[in-house]
């Protein structure tokens, strides 16, 4: 690891403030394409990409923004594409669900829960075949385990000894349902060993505990020629409670896409006073004044890149 | 030498010729090689041949996944109805895939059952509507000469495609004909030229053309006989000036779907000539598709030589 623990704090400030101005542009209607926020992903995005090598690859599913914004660390260039300009990042032609960066290694990403899985699987096999290094790291999430594509491709990748990385966002939510109002329990420890496949627990957002974890896992898969799997639990904030008959303190909405009502950046960077909220657990590493003053810096470089 | 023998020869030819190219699929290196279709195959050093798991979708993600990456490869399915798993593939990934004009080859070539004995399966004889679906090449084999040339300048080659090969002729002996001209793409063969009637053979259906011409020969009536190959847009002008010429058309597709290739040739042919006679042989839906049956076209060739006349 070569980022400073300082750099690194900036690093997720920055990404969590990079959301937030996107989702006041959103608020805004400025946006007419749909935008996956991962507010409160910050930090396993931020951990992959301190990680990640020249020689590895990233393939991402619709929520692909914390991952994009980390890897390319431009504004703009992420606006514009959501604003379809061909100044964009794709030059506007892959708007938010599919939006890949080959040159920063985003190799694929997919709409489809769980399509990007077997991509994932392809690329780790075209990497053996080139006898190329690295290792291939795929992006899923609670509700994408629950396809068929995500056990096919770990048998593959298992059976073919390619060294690939599965990250398993679990946000407990699928759209709006909760997992416990759509399925059993999949106790992925227990499953991915069925296949021989290692699995670690994230949890708790501290982006530099995970950063040793995935640094660690990153050199078995490579030493080893060895899928794994890593869960990371996380909550994905913004949302918010809906005024409806029959609800007296309101109806919960689990945010999914689109603008997030209740965020705003003039109320600083945390969003939640818990371990949910990577920010507030990054503060707990600085003092106030420091975090403030950190913060206040990140946010105002931001807006000079943006004006 | 028979039909399977044939495409065999060729594939283990072309594979042979290129480096650093992955064959994969079930059961392609063991036991019976897809009933001969794989079996032999000798690769160079740096290729790859992987008898897989049984993971329909996700091998088609995974060939996207080594096109994405600069590897060429071949999926070799036993039959079209398993490719029906890998659909999404088709569709949302190869649709990012061509944005980024690859470099490398991907081919999934299968078996399409368009005989009817195994029953529900042998219901899915719509080689077309796969293809349609994302508007992907695809080429349909029927003939040696066909195989010769789609083999060669498709089964490794930059991009995407899907080739069909039938059942039907599978144990066959091999349909030996002498070309008269193809198109640069593969997708229009013509195999004779007359001036009384114009034969018009699409997807797999060339053999029952190809006795129609022989009848009708016998009688003295010369036809023209093409086969189309392949179902993504096609310039039929060859076609339609040979139509012109003759004024009698006969159309042939033992494809079962409901957005047949013949009918957009028909559109056109219907626009742009005036005929004289018009024969379409078509599959009609009966309960026939969902049980055992032989399941071929049924043609009354005495019936359509005297409309001809």
């Amino acid at each position: 690891m070569n980022s400073t623990k300082n750099e690194i704090a900036e690093q997720i400030l920055r990404l969590r403030f990079n959301q937030m101005i996107i989702n006041e542009k959103y608020k805004n209607k400025e946006f007419v394409i749909p935008i996956h926020l991962a507010l409160g992903h910050e930090a396993i995005a931020v951990c992959v990409d301190i990680i990640m090598e020249d020689c590895d690859q990233l393939v991402l599913s619709h929520r692909n923004i914390h991952y994009n914004l980390a890897r390319e660390k431009n504004l703009k260039c992420e606006i514009d594409e959501f604003l379809l300009k061909k100044e964009g990042l794709a030059k506007g032609q892959l708007g938010s669900m599919n939006l890949t960066n080959e040159k920063k290694g985003i190799m694929y990403a997919s709409s489809i829960l769980g399509n990007n899985l077997s991509v994932a699987a392809g690329l780790a096999f075209g990497k053996k075949v080139k006898k190329e290094s690295g290792v291939v790291i795929v992006v899923t999430g609670d509700g994408a385990i629950e396809e068929g594509s995500f056990y096919e491709s770990l048998l593959f990748a298992k059976s073919n000894n390619l060294p690939l990385i599965m990250i398993v966002e679990n946000n407990d939510w699928s759209l709006a349902t909760r997992i416990e109002e759509r399925r059993c329990i999949i106790n992925l420890k227990n499953f991915v060993g069925s296949l021989g496949i290692s699995y670690e627990l994230l949890k708790g957002n501290d982006i530099y505990s995970y950063i040793k974890k995935l640094e660690s896992l990153r050199g078995y898969a490579l030493s080893n020629n060895t899928p794994v799997c890593i869960e990371v639990n996380l909550t994905t904030l913004g949302s918010w409670c809906q005024i409806v008959e029959g609800y007296p303190n309101g109806k919960f909405i689990n945010y999914h896409a689109g603008p997030a009502p209740k965020i705003n950046i003039e109320g600083g960077p945390i969003i939640e006073n818990s371990e949910n909220d990577p920010i507030f657990v990054l503060k707990t590493f600085f003092g106030d004044e420091q975090f403030k003053k950190m913060s206040n810096k990140v946010l105002n470089d931001i807006k000079d890149e943006i004006k | 030498m028979k039909y399977v023998q044939h495409i065999n020869k060729l594939i283990s030819d072309k594979v042979l010729e290129k480096e650093q190219l992955v064959l994969f699929g079930q059961n392609i290196s063991a036991g019976s090689c897809i009933s001969g279709l794989t079996k032999n195959l000798k690769i160079q050093k740096n290729s790859i041949i992987i008898n897989t798991p049984n993971c329909e979708n996700s091998l088609c993600g995974i060939g996207f996944g080594l096109m994405l990456n600069g590897v060429d490869s071949i999926f070799f399915m036993k039959q079209q109805d398993f490719l029906l798993l890998g659909i999404d593939h088709l569709v949302n990934t190869y649709n990012f895939i061509r944005l980024k004009n690859p470099s490398a080859s991907f081919t999934i070539m299968f078996v399409v059952v368009d005989m009817g004995y195994q029953g529900l399966q042998s219901s899915l004889n719509n080689f077309g509507d796969f293809c349609s679906i994302a508007r992907i090449p695809g080429f349909t084999i029927t003939n040696k000469v066909d195989a010769e040339q789609i083999i060669s300048k498709h089964l490794v080659s930059p991009g995407f495609r899907l080739i069909g090969i039938s059942q039907r002729l599978f144990n066959e002996e091999l349909i030996d004909l002498s070309l008269i001209k193809s198109n640069e793409d593969k997708t229009i063969f013509q195999y004779f030229e007359g001036n009384d009637t114009t034969i018009v053979c699409f997807n797999l259906s060339l053999p029952y053309g190809l006795e129609l011409y022989q009848k009708l020969k016998e009688k003295k009536h010369n036809s023209s006989l093409f086969s189309v190959n392949a179902v993504t847009p096609i310039k039929w002008n060859d076609i339609i000036e040979n139509v012109k010429k003759t004024k009698k058309l006969v159309v042939i597709d033992d494809s079962k779907s409901e957005n047949l290739s013949c009918d957009n040739f028909i559109n056109d042919v219907l626009n742009e000539c005036k005929l004289e006679k018009k024969v379409i042989i078509k599959k009609l839906f009966s309960e026939n598709w969902l049980w055992p049956n032989p399941d071929k076209l049924e043609i009354n060739y005495d019936e359509i030589m005297n409309r001809l006349k």
